[in-house]
C-alpha cells in the first residue's frame, strides 16, 4: 500500500484528501504544518508528499526546497488555490503542480504518475 | 589525440577550480565574462587555486590577445587552442577536458564567450555544487519565450521524456561538472564529428542523465543575455549537430530510455540572488517560418514519406495544406514525427545529412505554431505551456518505444 504525506494547514482539505485517498487504497497521513517535516517523512516513509504552498507558518516552496535537499527522489505534488505559483521558478522543483478543487481527480491522476515514474538504475 | 596550441605565462601546473570560456572569434566580447569569472574566483572561492582558461579555435580576430588583456587581478590565465583550421565547439571542449584531467581540477565552470549578462554569482552557483555532492551543474536562468526554440520544442522535451530527467536547460551553453566527470567524457565512446562541433553541449548533458551523474540546477538569477537571435534566421549546421547527436545518443542508450517512464525533476541550486531580472523581447519573423516551412514541404515531402510512419505523414500533409491564418502545429504530431525521425535515423531510411535538414522546416513550423499559442502570454504562461508539451511528449512515449522495437 502507498503512503502519501499530506502537508496543508487547512482542516478540511485535510480531512477531504485523507477520506478520498484512503477510500483509493493510500495509508494517509495528514500534517497542518511543514515544520518539523524531515523528522515525520523519516518515520513514516511516504512515497509521495502532497504540499500546499501557502500555509499561515511556511512557504511550500520553502519546505519543497528542504524536501529536494535532504530527500533527492521524493516525489512532492504542489497544491495551491492559486493557479499563479505555477510559473514561480520554484516550483519547477515538484513533480507536478495541481490547483486545489473539491474534484480531486486530477490530483489522483498526478499521484499515480509520481507512483508510476521509473528510471532505472545504470 | 589532435596537437593543441598551449600558451601558459604563469606556468600555472595544477589548480582546484577551472573556468573555461570557449570561443571562436569573440575578440569583442570575450574581455567581460573572463573579468567577471575573476571576480567569482576571487571573491567566493578564495581559498582555492582556480584558473581561467581560453578554449579557442586559434581565432584571428584578436581573441587570445582581448583575453589576455582583460582586467583580471590575481587569478592566473591559460590559453589552448586547437590547430588553425580546426573548428568546433566540442574540439574546444576536448581540450579542456584534457587540460583540466592534467591539472587535476576538481571543479569546472563553463561560460560563453559572448555573454552580456553574467555575473561573479553565476561563477559561485555553477561551480558551489561540485565540492558538494553533484557531478553536474546545469544553468537555470529566465529566457524571453521566444529565446531558446530548439531547447523549449527539441531539446527540453525529447530529453525530459527520454531519460526522465528535467534539465530545463540541457544546451544552454554555461555548465559546471566535475573533473572526474571532465575525465569521463575524455574517453566516453560516443564522442562524434557532431559532438566536436554544436551537440556538444547536449551530449554533455545527456551524459550526465545516462551515467546517473548527481544532476542540480544552478538558478543564475539573470536572463542570458548574450548576442540575440531570431529563431526565423538560418539554423546552419548547428540545427543538424544538436538533433544528430541526440538521435546518435537514442541508438547508444536505447536499452535504457526504453525503461524510463514520466520524469523526475532536478535539484535547484542557488536561491537568493536577490531581484530577478526579466529577460529582453526577442523578435520573432513569423513571415519567414511560415515560408520556411512551406519551401520544405515542397522540397522534402518525398523524404518526410519516406522517414515518416504513413499516419504522421498523412496528418503532416494536412497541417500543410492549411494557410498561414490557420496554421497550426500541433504538439502530439510533433512529437510523433521527432520519434518518427530517430527511428528513421537509426534505420538510415535516407542519408543522414538529408533527414536532418528534412526536419528543420517541420522545426520551423513547429516554432510557428509555439509562437502563435504563446503570443500574448506572459512569461510563466509561456512556461506552463512548455510543461504541457513535455507531458504530451511522455504521454507519446510509448508510441516511440513501439516503433523502436526490440
Amino acid at each position: 500500500m502507498a503512503r502519501i504525506l499530506i502537508v496543508d494547514d487547512e482542516e478540511h482539505i485535510r480531512s477531504l484528501y485523507a477520506l478520498e485517498l484512503e477510500d483509493e487504497g493510500y495509508e494517509v497521513l495528514a500534517l497542518e504544518s511543514g515544520k518539523g517535516l524531515a523528522e515525520h517523512i523519516e518515520r513514516f516513509r511516504p512515497d509521495v508528499v502532497v504540499l500546499d504552498i501557502k500555509m499561515v507558518d511556511v512557504s511550500g516552496l520553502d519546505v519543497l526546497q528542504e524536501i529536494r535537499n535532504r530527500f533527492y527522489d521524493l516525489p512532492v505534488i504542489l497544491c495551491s488555490a492559486y493557479g499563479s505559483y505555477k510559473g514561480d521558478i520554484k516550483s519547477i522543483a515538484a513533480d507536478y503542480y495541481v490547483v486545489k478543487s473539491s474534484d480531486l481527480t486530477e490530483l489522483k491522476t498526478k499521484i499515480r504518475n509520481a507512483l508510476e515514474t521509473r528510471i532505472p538504475q545504470k | 589525440m589532435p596537437d593543441w596550441i598551449l600558451e601558459n605565462p604563469e606556468n600555472v601546473s595544477d589548480a582546484e577550480i577551472v573556468v573555461g570560456i570557449p570561443s571562436y572569434n569573440e575578440a569583442d566580447a570575450i574581455a567581460f565574462p573572463t573579468e567577471q569569472a575573476a571576480i567569482g574566483l576571487t571573491r567566493f572561492f578564495p581559498g582555492r587555486r582556480g584558473v581561467i582558461v581560453n578554449c579557442d579555435n586559434a581565432s584571428t580576430d584578436g581573441t587570445k590577445e582581448a583575453f589576455f588583456n582583460a582586467p583580471c587581478v590575481g587569478v592566473p590565465r591559460m590559453y589552448v587552442s586547437t590547430p588553425p583550421g580546426v573548428k568546433g565547439k566540442g574540439n574546444n571542449f576536448r581540450n579542456l577536458f584534457r587540460l583540466v584531467t592534467e591539472l587535476g581540477a576538481r571543479a569546472v565552470v563553463v561560460v560563453d564567450a559572448d555573454l552580456k549578462s553574467i555575473t561573479p554569482k553565476w561563477i559561485k552557483n555553477l561551480g558551489e555544487p561540485l565540492f558538494e555532492d553533484f557531478g553536474f551543474v546545469a544553468p537555470l536562468y529566465l529566457r524571453h519565450k521566444y529565446d531558446g526554440t530548439i531547447t523549449n520544442n527539441i531539446a527540453y522535451p525529447l530529453t525530459r521524456c527520454l531519460y526522465g530527467r528535467r534539465v530545463r536547460q540541457p544546451i544552454g551553453g554555461d555548465f559546471g561538472f566535475s573533473g572526474d566527470l571532465a575525465s569521463f567524457y575524455l574517453g566516453h565512446e560516443t564522442w562524434n564529428e557532431d559532438v566536436a562541433q554544436f551537440g556538444i553541449d547536449i551530449w554533455m548533458t545527456t551524459l550526465a542523465m545516462y551515467h546517473r551523474k548527481p544532476i542540480t540546477q544552478a538558478f543564475l538569477g539573470r536572463p542570458k543575455i548574450h548576442r540575440p537571435k531570431d529563431p526565423a534566421a538560418s539554423l546552419g549546421p548547428m540545427f543538424r549537430q544538436v538533433v544528430g547527436t541526440m538521435f546518435h545518443l537514442m541508438e547508444a542508450f536505447a536499452s535504457f530510455w526504453k525503461q524510463v517512464r514520466r520524469s523526475r525533476p532536478t535539484a535547484i541550486f542557488g536561491f537568493g540572488l536577490g531581484e530577478t531580472e526579466m529577460p529582453p523581447p526577442v523578435n520573432v519573423d513569423v513571415e519567414a517560418l511560415y515560408r520556411k516551412f512551406r519551401e520544405g514541404a515542397d522540397r522534402y515531402e518525398a523524404a518526410w514519406e519516406q522517414a515518416l510512419a504513413p499516419e504522421t505523414f498523412a496528418k503532416l500533409r494536412e497541417v500543410g495544406e492549411m494557410d498561414q491564418a490557420h496554421f497550426e502545429f500541433p504538439i502530439p504530431l510533433w512529437a510523433h514525427v521527432l520519434f518518427d525521425m530517430a527511428v528513421a535515423h537509426r534505420d538510415r531510411r535516407l542519408p543522414r545529412e538529408e533527414l536532418l535538414d528534412s526536419l528543420a522546416p517541420l522545426y520551423y513550423g513547429r516554432t510557428l505554431s509555439f509562437v502563435r499559442s504563446t503570443e500574448g502570454m506572459a512569461l510563466q504562461q509561456a512556461e506552463e505551456y512548455v510543461e504541457e508539451q513535455c507531458l504530451a511528449f511522455e504521454e507519446a512515449k510509448p508510441y516511440l518505444v513501439q516503433r523502436w522495437g526490440d
